[in-house]
């Protein structure tokens, strides 16, 4: 390890008191990724395993940079002319030294230093994505490249390529749980174009400043994904709800296909908009026992076009809340059998079959406030015993605020008829929590609003507008440009929940 | 004799084809309720009866034959003496005239020529009144040989050689006549409004027309299903409706609708569509509708017992008229929607009181309708309706009314709203990034529509299949 190297690679000290100025820091950091993604690839390989390991001098912490670049060299240089996952160095294999490294640098990299080496940052995660996969454990790079994408965003909000390999990977193996962490989290950004002067210029919108907002350092030119695409997002969301449904977690599942319905488009739907669309239907079944309203700013053309192939599926949503004639529903799955196949959406229709049920004893407690379970099983037709057994099995799991009862005319189900009283009751306490909470998630979306609006603001068609609004005002003879910021200034919000924090 | 009209053939082809066919007898002695009507009503209602009633079949259809013999409806006559056929074969009424028939034809057809040569004469004179003389007879004709739709059409060319307030309102009255016949509502209803609004002329003729708008009114929107505006309209129909002189040449107390008739058809309008309080001061306190009421003491006695909350010798009294109301040819499609409304809003009127009522009680309050086998199961139907909110306990046998918590539901309702608004917006927003940066579904130009949707799927397709295929529960 030459002296000289490791002169440039500590060249950068993100904490010097002359970086103090964010803009200095910028330039400073700009410089440094310039230097280090020139160095080649040979001199980090020197002295490699000996405590002169470029690993062992750097801090994957306060170098994040050199160490990034320095792991990607190394991987290089271990994978280099292999393509096979026999060719794969022990190194570089999940468990393997170099392995080992990555995660631990995925875990404690400084996020502000890896904004200006996004390319290096996505780099590393399609190898470490690459490798896993070559040498068949795809499931043991979920979790670094979770972590990265954590580290990087805490709240993960922008869109990023990473984010649909990641997803891709964890349908793949079907690690549904390991993608909720991801998935939870609302995109509320598309990386874009952003003007040159705001990105190196001013201190407070550096990507190197104290940004909120994700949407502020992870852009178009920023490297941290390649060119973004309606079809990669779509993607995203469609494997998510599928995510979603694998966990029968189907309300979310339908919020997350609706992403995939309101694409913007020119009056046509793809194949994606389609499959979502058909998802959709079956899901809003699930989730709120019939097919409600699509949301309004669908296009209609193409929801026309989405359902004129989908009738099946729209004739499975209306036989569903049909509580009054269960067979008709299974006589449709049966009759459209094969076209579930091909559409592969045959299990979420065998779920459609099941869930009837459930909908069918919740009708029931809208009526009755007591029923003798035989009562019900003459009606569905089946023994008495495998319909309590199933009821039991309902209420433990939480779906019917009810309970059983052994008395002289055989097991009889109670439901509760107040709310607040029986297994799922909720307390005033309870509810008030979910509302603060609930407050606490739009405070953040509007804030995410906010930051979408300032980005707006900076694209050249707004500038345009308001270039053409100030002449057309000045020519009117108004002085006062009009005050188009979305905030109307202040804590104006009405804090509702005020005596809870 | 009575079994044998039940079972020919005629009775099972109404009753395959989901008509009504009533067994009991009547409490109305044919021959005098009869004698009550004139004009087309007269025969329709004959015909009505026979088709429905098997008790009265053979009687009315004797009835019915030979006052179309009488008549110019051939048609109707080959008609009625068919059913009779099939209802009792071998009666002699039953084989039907054709000779007459003929003959009848043969003069309608001269009638008519004539009549036709008549008017284009006229309007080659081009007097107006003549032409207008000329429409009306034809119309006339028309109306009289069954033939509505010409009837329609001639009334309707009267128009134009309308010279006086007078005429104009004759001719819409006319119109409202044959839409009648015809059962067209919705004509009925715009000729009314046409007459209400040509009513420019003097108080008198005013007087004399608004009972025969509001009735005939009511009468359309009783049978389009509106009980609430029909009862409006009924019970604002003003008595000297009994006593009405002949309105563009028709007695419409006896060709359309007797008294009688508009008190049975605006008390139960009003029983199925009003609450208690509205009961007692919009009918029962209406000195006009009391004239009515008082030809039938049973509907009144019915309001006087709902109001009173006696709801089971209201429905009591009602069930022993069903017969008679199924007879009737208006009132027969829309019955059992009034009687049900009027049975529903007895049920949930006498449920408000209470928190908890056996469900024996409310069987023995409610003597149950042959469309439901146990009371249980009609108040499921109400219940899940919404028509009533109350719940059942089939193990107590018991109908509670259900505990209210507003602030649970206040507290809930506002969380699901927060979530759906905040879904909208993240929908919104992920829209609007998406056309910030320039994203956009856009037809592939190669590719025809079919192109677009099959265009990704092939890819896309086989991975999804794979991914289902492998979930949990496929």
């Amino acid at each position: 390890m030459s002296a000289e190297l490791l002169n440039v690679l500590f060249a950068f000290q993100p904490d010097a008191p002359a970086l103090k100025q964010k803009v200095q820091y910028d330039k400073a950091a700009r410089q440094f990724v310039q230097q280090v993604s020139n160095i080649a690839p040979q001199h980090f390989s020197k002295g490699a395993d000996t405590p002169q390991d470029v690993f062992e001098l750097l801090d994957p912490t306060t170098n994040s940079i050199a160490y990034i670049y320095a792991l990607l060299a190394r991987i290089g240089t271990a994978t280099d002319g292999f393509k096979l996952s026999k060719g794969i160095s022990d190194q570089v294999r999940p468990g393997g030294s170099l392995w080992n490294r990555m995660v631990i640098f995925v875990d404690s990299f400084d996020p502000i230093q890896i904004r200006y080496a996004g390319n290096a940052w996505r780099r590393l995660l399609d190898e470490v994505d690459k490798i896993a996969r070559l040498t068949g454990m795809a499931a043991l790079a979920i979790s670094p490249i979770r972590s990265a994408l954590l580290r990087l965003d805490p709240a993960s909000g922008t869109f990023t390529l990473t984010h649909l390999h990641f997803i891709r990977l964890c349908m793949e193996t079907r690690s549904y749980v390991a993608a909720l962490p991801i998935l939870d989290n609302y995109i509320h950004t598309i990386p874009g174009q952003l003007p040159q002067i705001v990105l190196t210029e001013l201190e407070y919108s550096v990507p190197g400043a104290d940004h909120t907002n994700s949407g502020e350092y992870i852009h178009h030119k920023s490297g941290h994904s390649d060119k973004v695409n309606i079809l990669d997002v779509q993607e995203y969301y469609l494997l998510g709800a599928m995510a979603y449904i694998g966990l029968r977690q189907f309300k979310k599942a339908k919020e997350f296909l609706e992403h995939v319905l309101i694409s913007p488009t020119s009056n046509v739907a793809n194949g994606y908009m389609l499959e979502a669309y058909k998802k959709w239907v079956l899901c809003s079944c699930l989730a709120l026992g019939g097919v409600k309203s699509i949301p309004r700013t669908v296009n209609g053309p193409a929801l026309k076009q989405m359902r004129a192939v989908s009738k099946a599926y729209d004739a499975l949503g209306q036989a569903f809340v049909q509580l009054g004639n269960l067979p008709k529903l299974r006589a449709q799955i049966n009759a459209g059998k094969d076209l579930w196949l091909e559409d592969g959406n045959t299990g979420l229709v065998n779920e459609l079959r099941d869930q009837q049920y459930r909908f069918y004893v919740s009708r029931l407690s809208r009526t009755f406030s007591a029923i003798p379970v035989s009562n019900i099983a003459s009606n569905l037709g089946g023994s008495a015993e495998e319909l309590t057994a199933y009821l039991e099995k309902e209420i433990k799991d939480g779906h019917q605020n009810a309970v059983l009862e052994q008395t002289d005319q055989g097991v009889v189900l109670r439901f509760f008829l107040n709310p607040t009283e029986g297994p799922l009751a909720k307390s005033e306490k309870q509810q008030q929590q979910a509302l603060f909470e609930q407050t606490q998630r739009t405070n953040t979306l509007a804030d995410e609003v906010k930051s979408a609006d300032y980005r707006l603001s900076l694209t050249r068609e707004y500038m345009e507008h308001l270039r053409r609004a100030s002449k057309k005002m000045s020519a009117a003879g108004v002085t006062e440009a009009m005050d188009t910021t979305w905030d109307d200034g202040g804590e104006a919000e009405e804090d509702i929940m005020g005596d809870m924090h | 004799m009575a079994s044998n009209v039940e079972h020919s053939p005629f009775f099972q082809q109404q009753k395959a084809k989901g008509a009504i066919v009533v067994k009991d007898p009547p409490k109305f002695d044919l021959e005098s309720y009869i004698s009550n009507y004139d004009g087309f009503t007269r025969l329709e209602r004959l015909h009505h009866i026979g088709s429905s009633s098997t008790y009265l079949a053979v009687d009315t259809y004797h009835m019915a034959i030979s006052e179309a013999k009488r008549g110019k409806k051939t048609k109707l006559y080959t008609t009625l003496a068919e059913e009779l056929a099939q209802i009792a074969p071998g009666d002699p009424a039953s084989l039907t005239d054709t000779a007459w028939v003929e003959k009848k034809n043969r003069d309608l057809k001269i009638e008519h020529d004539k009549l036709d040569h008549e008017l284009r004469t006229y309007k080659n004179n081009l007097i107006k009144e003549s032409i207008r003389m000329g429409n009306e007879d034809l119309g006339h004709f028309c109306f009289a040989s069954g033939n509505y739709g010409d009837a329609y059409k001639a009334y309707q060319r009267m128009r134009e050689h309308c010279t006086s307030n007078k005429h104009i309102s004759d001719m819409t009255l006319r119109l409202v006549y044959v839409s009648i016949a015809q059962k067209q509502w919705l004509a009925v209803q715009s000729h009314l409004v046409k007459v209400d609004s040509s009513q420019q002329q003097k108080p008198e003729d005013k007087a004399k027309l608004d009972p025969i708008v509001s009735s005939c009114h009511g009468l359309a929107q009783m049978s389009a299903g509106n009980f609430r505006e029909a009862a409006t309209y009924f019970i604002s129909t003003h008595p000297s409706y009994m006593q009405l002189e002949v309105v563009a040449g028709i007695a419409w107390q006896r060709e359309v609708l007797t008294a009688n008739d508009v008190a049975v058809y605006g008390g139960l309008c009003a029983l199925a569509s009003m609450d208690r309080s509205e009961l007692q001061n919009q009918v029962l306190a209406n000195t006009d509708f009391r004239n009515f009421l008082e030809l039938e003491p049973h509907i009144r006695r019915a309001i006087t017992l709902f109001c009173n909350s006696k709801y089971s010798a209201c429905l009591e009294i009602l069930e022993g008229y069903r017969t008679d109301y199924l007879l009737d040819v208006y009132l027969s499609r829309v019955l059992s929607a009034i009687y049900n409304k009027i049975r529903t809003k007895s049920i949930v009127q006498y449920f408000i009181p209470f928190s908890c009522v056996t469900l024996d009680e409310m069987a023995k309050k409610f003597q149950l309708t042959p469309e439901y086998g146990t009371i249980e199961d009609e108040l499921e139907d109400m219940i899940n309706s919404g028509v009533l909110d109350a719940r059942i306990d089939l193990v107590d046998r018991l109908l509670i009314s259900p505990p209210t918590n507003p602030r649970y539901e206040v507290l809930t309702e506002a969380l699901t709203m927060a979530e759906e608004y905040d879904h909208t917006l993240r929908l919104r927003l992920t829209r609007l990034n998406m056309q910030h940066t320039g994203l956009e579904v856009r037809p592939e130009k190669s590719g025809g529509k079919e192109g677009i949707l099959s265009g990704g799927e092939g890819g896309l397709g086989a991975s999804l299949r794979g991914f289902s295929s492998r979930m949990g529960f496929s």
